[in-house]
């Protein structure tokens, strides 16, 4: 043949001439069903893979990674403070507080191990990670150093403590701050992969072409054949129309999990973890102000500039109100512990205003502010978890059984145009 | 100071020549700013306009506590119910902090608490502030504090800015180095780190040797011990007396060479009410002759050596 000799425009002139006799119409019918139903099943798995995948991520990797930011950032700061709160005290360590900050530093190793076990090689997110951990070896070395210096009665001492909180707040805390807005912008991103907009964009215009062309193709035979009703292309329509309907019941309901899961999961996580790093922030604050004796000072200035932004009435978390309302009462007692705090500081009676912050009356007052706090993410982590696991239902199956269908489809259709073309034999 | 000024001229070349040939718009003050201070404080010539150890004489006998005189700030002082010191907590022997009791000690905490016995006849109501070392001069001056006793060198700048009492402590400057360092004064400092706090004469002395070592600025001098013991710096060049508190803190260490320098210690008050530098000027007399001077030194630097006699006060 000549065509072959020349293919491009071989091929248009010979799917031309097709067009125009019936077997060629038939035959150019055949094949555009056959690969429009076999790229849409393979688009609905492709879809299917894409959106399992992103809601798997999103679920054990992406916003564990951004709790395991916060737990970071709280620990430093609560370990900055318990070392604080240790040097006030005077004397030799209170047992409690030795507890506490060797608590804190085994939950910063702990969520230390388990973000850099969530972050890909050479990431920004891993090297934040890995900063820190080097720089918690030295902070761990210089408090040791104070402990010990305290224990021998050497002034000294508290040089090491201030050395080791300066690298606390000015370094370590900074990078777990970056961590978790690198955490934040992950678990956004991985929102966005869950959803695989793009693909199922694909997905629902080829769902629409496919449709278009069935009917037609239905249409056109029953004109030309005298049949009302192709059986085995009927058959076909309805095995694509299950597909679609089977696509749209497990994408819809895969969104609107997500969208419970950012809704009543990630986004009061996040604004709960806002929350107990302000709180544990200027507990630390107003600590460091004494331990410095300076009166006031840029400690006391940053706890009154971030006081507003511990906002409990947030409607991001009406999910936990209760908890909201006993961390606000708490937070109230507590700020008005501290404004005595400050007072009795500017008044000049120090000793009174360092047993009242570290006495047990400010400690129980900020304790239930964290204890809510701490309580409510756990509630609130426990809702993503459910949402995320809902969401993942039936994504697996249909990221097999959509191309399967599919393929049912295009054999019912191939089925149904070859038995007209038998008639022109 | 020749050499000095010769570096800075080729310092200066360079980086003009660097920010022609990078960009010609870059606007070479900017450029050439990095390089400058460090030349331009070294070579600024001390400040000899006056005699630091002249105080203001105390004017008659001291007045009973509890009967300051009325309109006087020492009267506004026993309104209050407090005096406020300013000083440093980590200056071992001169005011640092007790890590056994968490209070705040030393010979300069004394000069305090004697000042507070003769305006309340209580030398407990006192209010420690701790301020930074450069923050000295402005705490006393703004107010925020009565009083700075914080081993504190009386010198002409200072006094352009606050009143000095009579000096109540003559020191000077040595150095700090471990106990196997090949260092034995200032002449072998040359090129190496040398720590001293922001703000301090200690400091801007350093920048008038010879030898040029490489000097290391730190919030407070228990920041450079800090340093010193983690092998951050060489050594460490302040009053021998900081450095002896320091050494009693870390065998290691030791204090050489003679004292290069003079650092005659006064306490700083606010220019606005000269009756209260006059009042403190007469308590330390009174301190100076009934022997409290001496006992405060024997309490605190007595396992020194021998207590000296006090500074003799010099009065304008």
């Amino acid at each position: 043949m000549t065509t072959t000799l020349t293919p491009p425009g071989g091929l248009v002139h010979r799917v031309g001439r097709l067009r125009r006799h019936s077997p060629g119409r038939l035959q150019l019918i055949l094949a555009a069903l056959v690969t429009l139903g076999l790229l849409t099943g393979l688009v609905a798995g492709l879809t299917a893979n894409a959106a399992s995948t992103g809601t798997a991520d999103l679920g054990d990797r992406e916003q564990p990674l951004l709790v395991e930011a916060e737990t970071i950032y709280t620990s430093l700061a609560d370990a900055d403070t318990t070392a604080a709160q240790a040097f006030l005290a005077g004397g030799l360590e209170p047992a409690d507080l030795t507890r506490r900050y060797d608590a804190d530093l085994a939950r910063l190793a702990t969520a230390l191990t388990s973000a850099s076990r969530r972050t890909p090689q050479e990431s920004p997110a891993a090297q934040a990670v890995e900063a820190i951990a080097a720089g918690v070896a030295k902070y761990s070395a210089l408090v040791a150093t104070a402990r010990a210096d305290n224990r021998q009665g050497l002034p000294v001492g508290a040089s090491y403590l201030s050395a080791a909180s300066t690298l606390n707040r000015e370094t370590l805390q900074v990078q777990a701050q970056a961590l978790f807005q690198i955490a934040q912008d992950e678990v956004d991103a991985g929102y966005a992969d869950a959803r695989s907009s793009w693909w199922l964009t694909l997905l629902v215009a080829l769902f629409a072409v496919l449709a278009a062309a069935l009917i037609w193709s239905q249409i056109y035979l029953s004109r030309t054949t005298h049949r009302t009703f192709n059986v085995p292309l009927l058959a076909a329509t309805a095995a694509f129309a299950l597909l679609f309907v089977g696509a749209a019941g497990v994408f819809g309901a895969q969104r609107g999990h997500l969208s419970s899961a950012d809704r009543n999961g990630s986004t009061p996580v996040s604004t709960l973890a806002e929350l107990r790093i302000v709180a544990l922030s200027q507990r630390a604050d107003e600590a460091l102000t004494l331990a410095a004796r300076g009166g006031g000072g840029d400690s006391e200035a940053h706890f009154d500039a971030v006081t507003p932004q511990a906002d409990f009435d947030d409607p991001a978390l009406d999910d936990v109100r209760t908890e909201m309302n006993s961390a606000r009462d708490g937070y109230a007692a507590y700020l008005a512990l501290h404004d005595q705090v400050r007072e009795l500081d500017d008044g000049g009676d120090y000793e009174g205003a360092v047993d009242l912050a570290v006495g047990a009356k400010s400690g129980t007052a900020f304790a239930s502010v964290t204890d809510a706090l701490d309580r409510a993410i756990t509630d609130r982590k426990a809702a993503f978890t459910s949402q995320i696991t809902s969401a993942g239902t039936g994504l697996d199956l249909l990221t097999v059984l959509g191309p399967l269908l599919a393929l049912i489809g295009c054999v019912l259709a191939a089925l149904g145009i070859r038995a007209r073309l038998e008639e022109y034999r | 100071m020749r050499s000095s000024l010769g570096r800075a001229a080729v310092v200066l070349l360079l980086l003009t020549t660097a920010a022609c040939t990078a960009d010609d718009t870059t606007a070479r003050p900017s450029g050439s700013t990095p390089a400058q201070p460090e030349t331009s404080t070294s070579a600024a010539p001390a400040d000899t306009s006056c005699n630091p150890r002249a105080s203001l004489r105390p004017s008659g006998s001291l007045p009973e506590p509890g009967r300051m005189p009325a309109g006087s700030y020492m009267a506004e002082i026993y309104q209050r119910g407090r005096l406020v010191l300013g000083t440093s907590q980590d200056t071992l022997l001169f005011s640092s902090r007790n890590p056994f009791t968490g209070e705040i000690e030393g010979f300069d905490v004394d000069m305090g608490r004697q000042i507070a016995e003769a305006i309340f006849g209580d030398p407990d109501k006192l209010q420690i502030k701790v301020v930074a070392y450069d923050k000295r001069v402005d705490s006393a001056k703004d107010g925020t504090v009565d009083v700075v006793a914080d081993t504190m060198t009386a010198n002409c700048t200072r006094w352009n800015s606050v009143d000095f009492s009579s000096i109540y402590y003559e020191s000077g400057q040595k150095i700090l180095v471990s106990k196997d360092s090949t260092i034995k004064g200032v002449d072998d400092l040359s090129g190496k780190k040398v720590c001293a706090a922001k703000g301090s004469t200690s400091y801007d002395n350093l920048g008038k040797l010879t030898s040029r070592p490489e000097r290391v600025a730190l919030a407070s001098f228990g920041d450079c011990l800090v340093a010193f013991q983690q092998n951050e710096v060489d050594a460490i060049s302040t009053d021998d007396t900081i450095l002896i508190g320091m050494a009693a803190q870390d065998p290691y260490a030791k204090v050489v060479g003679d004292r290069y320098t003079e650092e005659p210690y006064g306490m700083a008050i606010s220019k606005d009410h000269p009756e209260f530098t006059r009042f403190v000027n007469a308590v330390l007399q009174k301190n100076r002759e009934n022997g409290t001077w001496k006992a405060t030194y024997k309490k605190w630097l007595g396992q020194f050596g021998p207590v000296p006699n006090p500074p003799v006060a010099q009065y304008r």
